[in-house]
């Protein structure tokens, strides 16, 4: 047992305050997708409700419902339109009201 | 791994065996199917059991014909009382590297009892009552396994409702004197999946225990009928979080070998990346699991130090902490980072390898898994286990060496084994196995790896209806998968089957063997299972 605690002590401390510093790891973590909206037409947004296997996405009007609760980051949307969807980056999602993860994005692109 | 091989030689015994059958050769695939009707099933299944080196790897039913698993208007939809039942057994003929299924139509309400014969398939006689409302003969009780107390008719099935609703059986078991049951779960502790233990126990010795699993049960196999392919494989991916590779392989290789779909060589050789990558994780969790039981909380804490740099080697190289992504219909879909490999696992893989040294030093540590939870290999054998737990009994299975897919076959593997069965044993091979996953890599990663897809054919009404077994060696073991699809390429009928539903069936065994509660989690974290992949 002494190995143990001497090499508990020998490493230290390798749990911290959350966020002690930034972590490059975030970095390669599957993120929620960001729509652009001038480039989402109705169509455009019709495929990526189509392709979201967890029902985050859906269309209202000429709006693209996006509720972010329901995400999974698996990146269909990403694949299916790169041009209209990216990696938010954004990880860290927790709110306080329900309401604040349910995004609405106008359709602005225009129909080609 | 793929069913989609190159020409095996045939055992003279395989021809002896299927000669019995009225076929006259095995063919070149590495599954063989066989039609069986439901009259000779028992003799037949006494046949192959008494093979040399036939394990039952799983059995399951489809509602309809045979003929008729593509054809969506019957198979995959609920059946009426007197719809037919297509029962399937697969099994392994690991020393002929092949799978053999035999198919036969129970049209009646009851087929001959299998788990007279082959008690492994005890389980599934149960969900097959369940989910088809057919039992097999004998009347022997049969427990409930997926569907919760108070299922009625109306609750979804993959085929009609049994007469009678599964009885609440607990173990089978008579105890006299003053033994008691102790109830434990389904909530356990936080973030520990929902599992019921049953304990029997006359105050401290374990007599026996029973599972119930139901509550996690969701339907899973349901779900995905109706669904293309790469739409389900979503499913699969999640099924089990922690098998995501090894069960979403199997079910592509599933899909890929009743389309003819033949992926791409460096797409194989990153999915066999993946799948080591996974195994090595997963060990690497099962030692951190260990440790916790033990009351190690420092060697916890090294083996997690250990865990969490190989979660950021999987991102770094696929782009996710639990490889998920990386497997698709036809080949792998994630970018490989083959120099995020070569420079982040190395430095990954000796903190763990520091962290067992020491484990295997520490005697208050070992004392604790010598002679815990011992499983023989009589057993391992009669319950058809896998895996690791298998391995650590003297069986030396391993569906990478026994039904190699590329590129397993051109990297020969040293299948770790031990002959003690307790759970020394198992640690003992986890860490074998995940320093041989190491080589693999090393080796396989040396080839070209990356993304690649095999491209469907069209799908249309001209296309026939086809089906497919796949399977991988997940790190609990070996996985299976069957799929039939319909003409439009849509699922009729999915069939998956993780390493944790047979290995789950070995729990109780190796807890009943001279064991006290405390060891309780101590055996659990060396079988490192998950509920989700049995609940399904």
């Amino acid at each position: 047992m002494p190995l143990w605690t001497l090499r508990g002590l020998r490493r230290g401390v390798v749990t911290t305050r959350y966020p002690a510093r930034p972590d490059a790891s975030a970095q390669l973590l599957p993120t929620p997708p960001a729509f652009r909206p001038e480039v989402l037409t109705p169509d455009l947004a019709d495929r990526l409700v189509a392709v979201c296997p967890s029902r985050a996405l859906a269309r209202d009007g000429d709006m693209l419902v996006f509720y972010v609760g329901a995400c999974t980051a698996c990146g269909r949307c990403r694949a299916e339109a790169p041009e209209a969807a990216g990696a938010s980056g954004e990880f860290e999602l927790a709110t306080t009201a329900r309401e604040h993860l349910i995004k609405r994005i106008p359709l602005a692109g225009r129909p080609t | 791994m793929t069913a989609i091989q190159p020409s095996v030689a045939s055992r003279p015994g395989l021809s002896d065996l299927l000669t019995g059958f009225g076929q006259d050769a095995a063919g070149d695939g590495p599954v063989i199917t066989l039609g069986v009707p439901v009259a000779d099933l028992e003799a037949a299944v006494r046949r192959i059991a008494a093979y040399p080196g036939a394990r039952l790897a799983d059995v399951f039913a489809s509602a309809g014909s045979p003929a008729g698993d593509g054809n969506s208007a019957r198979d995959g939809s609920p059946a009426g009382d007197g719809s037919p039942v297509t029962l399937r057994l697969v099994w392994g003929l690991d020393a002929d590297h092949r799978y053999l299924i035999t198919e036969s139509l129970v049209e009646g309400d009851s087929y001959p009892s299998l788990s007279a014969i082959a008690p492994a398939a005890f389980a599934e006689e149960c969900e097959i009552y369940e989910q088809f409302g057919i039992r097999p003969a004998g009347g022997r009780p049969l427990n409930r396994v997926a569907l919760p107390p108070g299922a009625g008719p109306d609750w979804p099935r993959l085929g009609r409702a049994p007469a009678e609703p599964p009885r609440d059986v607990h173990a089978p078991h008579h105890v006299g004197g003053h033994a008691f049951e102790f109830p434990f779960g389904p909530v356990r502790q936080v973030a520990v999946e929902s599992l019921y233990y049953g304990l029997v126990t006359s105050g401290e010795e374990l007599v026996d225990l029973y599972l119930f699993t139901w509550h996690k049960h969701r339907g899973v196999e349901w779900r995905m009928r109706g669904m293309a392919p790469g739409e389900a494989l979503f499913y699969v991916e999640r099924t089990e979080g922690l098998g995501a590779v090894g069960n979403s392989w199997a079910f592509a290789a599933a899909v890929e070998a009743a389309l003819g779909l033949e992926p791409p060589q460096q797409a194989m050789a990153a999915r066999a990346i993946a799948l080591e990558l996974e195994r090595l994780y997963n060990h690497a969790a099962a030692t951190a699991a260990l440790c916790q039981s033990t009351g190690l909380v420092i060697g916890q804490a090294a083996a997690e130090i250990a865990l969490e740099r190989l979660l950021r080697v999987n991102a770094a190289v696929f782009g996710h902490r639990y490889l998920f992504g990386v497997v698709d219909i036809g080949g792998t879909r994630a970018d490989l980072d083959a120099a995020a490999l070569r420079s982040d696992l190395p430095g990954a893989y000796a903190e763990l390898e520091r962290a067992a040294d020491a484990l295997l030093t520490t005697n208050s540590f070992l004392d604790r898994l010598e002679a815990t939870g011992i499983l023989t290999e009589e057993a391992a054998r009669r319950l058809g286990l896998v895996g690791p737990v298998a391995r650590a009994t003297g069986l030396a299975a391993d569906t990478r060496a026994d039904h190699p897919a590329r590129p397993y076959g051109e990297f020969p593997l040293a299948v770790a084994v031990a002959d003690t069965g307790d759970v020394l044993a198992r640690f003992r091979v986890m860490l074998t196995e995940a320093a041989e996953s190491v080589r693999l890599i090393g080796e396989i990663g040396r080839t070209a790896a990356g993304p690649g897809l095999a491209l469907p054919p069209g799908a249309g009404p001209g296309q026939p209806a086809s089906s497919g077994l796949g399977w991988a060696e997940s790190s609990r073991g070996e996985a299976l998968a069957w799929v039939a699809l319909d003409g439009s390429g849509r699922i009729t009928r999915a069939r998956l089957r993780p390493a944790a539903v047979r290995n789950w069936r070995g729990f109780d065994d190796a807890c009943r063997s001279q064991n006290v509660f405390t060891d309780i989690p101590i055996i659990e974290a060396s079988f490192w299972l998950t509920v989700a992949g049995t609940a399904r």
